[in-house]
């Protein structure tokens, strides 16, 4: 076992009963839970770990899997001895809602607020989803992959030239929409 | 400059740069074959080639050759993310880490290096260079 890891068994315990997949990836010990037991596994990780320090909470955009949705992230540890444990659960696409952590770590608080402005995830019972980074009235969802970057769309792309050549082709550029006609 | 700034006193002269250290991207022009993979792949569009084509005749061969002579090659990195993902796709490794980090501008237009300042950041030894495989075992 890796260094900075709370043992993949003892994860296992705390979660019992709550459908969890306790797996380990990259020297981290990885706790899978289902969406709906998603603050109380937090809780009990918390109290049978002692993961008494919040570390962080984001998101990954997975809308291009098979199974699509926004997979949530948080990872904890314990002061004491550093050990710790990635969880996450999968918030299915037609409905980006998920128990708030703010109950287990007031901390992720701001990580939910990022979090919910970046990805569109509701984090139900948090008690602010004001934005933290956006400026009030933005539109849209940054960090999700299907958000253009408006610097992107107006910066020529340097991959567009030939070889042999010094000029724009017509080549554009991987992840972006197509040219409008 | 000792007692009463321990902190600053701690700081090392020379820095002690770990092993494969991300310093700077140098560029070997004689093999780049200006084919854009680096341009293409980099996530931050920060290279920048143009290139043109020449002919060549070799001996014994029906009718002349072809091939890209590189006209300017720049990085910005003033975009630049040290990914070095454009050192990883190279087919020729005309691109490789060196360990100089000692290039910051005070204006942002100094930070785009051109392709003579790029090859000039080319390890003198190779084992300045990222060829230190101690850590990939």
């Amino acid at each position: 076992m890796a260094e900075g890891m709370t043992a993949a068994p003892r994860v296992e315990a705390a979660l019992s009963g709550l459908g969890a997949s306790v797996s380990e990836e990259f020297g981290s010990t990885v706790a899978d839970v289902p969406r709906g037991k998603w603050a109380q596994a937090l809780g009990r990780l918390r109290e049978a770990c002692g993961l008494d320090w919040f570390d962080w909470l984001s998101a990954v955009d997975e809308m291009d899997r098979p199974e699509p949705g926004i997979r949530l992230v948080c990872r904890a540890q314990s002061a004491a001895d550093q050990s710790g444990v990635l969880v996450r659960t999968l918030l299915p696409a037609d409905d980006l809602r998920a128990a708030t952590a703010t109950g287990v770590w007031a901390g992720a608080c701001w990580h939910e607020r990022e979090t919910a402005e970046m990805f569109g995830v509701h984090f139900e019972g948090a008690a602010s989803h004001d934005p933290l980074l956006l400026p009030a009235g933005f539109d849209g969802r940054p960090l999700r992959k299907d958000f253009g970057l408006a610097a992107r769309a107006e910066r020529p792309w340097p991959g567009a030239v030939e070889p042999g050549s010094a000029t724009l082709g017509r080549r554009r550029p991987p992840g972006l929409p197509a040219a409008p006609p | 400059m000792s007692g009463d700034r321990p902190a600053l006193d701690a700081v090392p002269a020379e820095p002690v740069l770990p092993p494969r250290s991300r310093g700077v991207i140098a560029l070997d022009p004689d093999a780049c074959t200006s084919c854009m993979v680096c341009a293409r792949e980099c996530p931050d569009w920060c290279i920048h080639i143009t290139s043109h084509t020449e002919a060549y005749v070799v001996e014994g061969s029906a009718r002349p050759r072809q091939r890209q002579v590189l006209d300017r090659f720049a990085i910005d990195y003033a975009l630049c993310l040290w990914c070095g993902i454009c050192v990883e796709v190279c087919p020729f490794d005309a691109l490789r880490w060196a360990p100089d980090h000692d290039y910051a501008a005070f204006d942002v237009r100094d930070l785009v290096h051109e392709k003579d300042r790029l090859a000039g950041w080319l390890p003198e030894r190779e084992d300045e260079g990222c060829t230190d495989t101690s850590s990939t075992g």
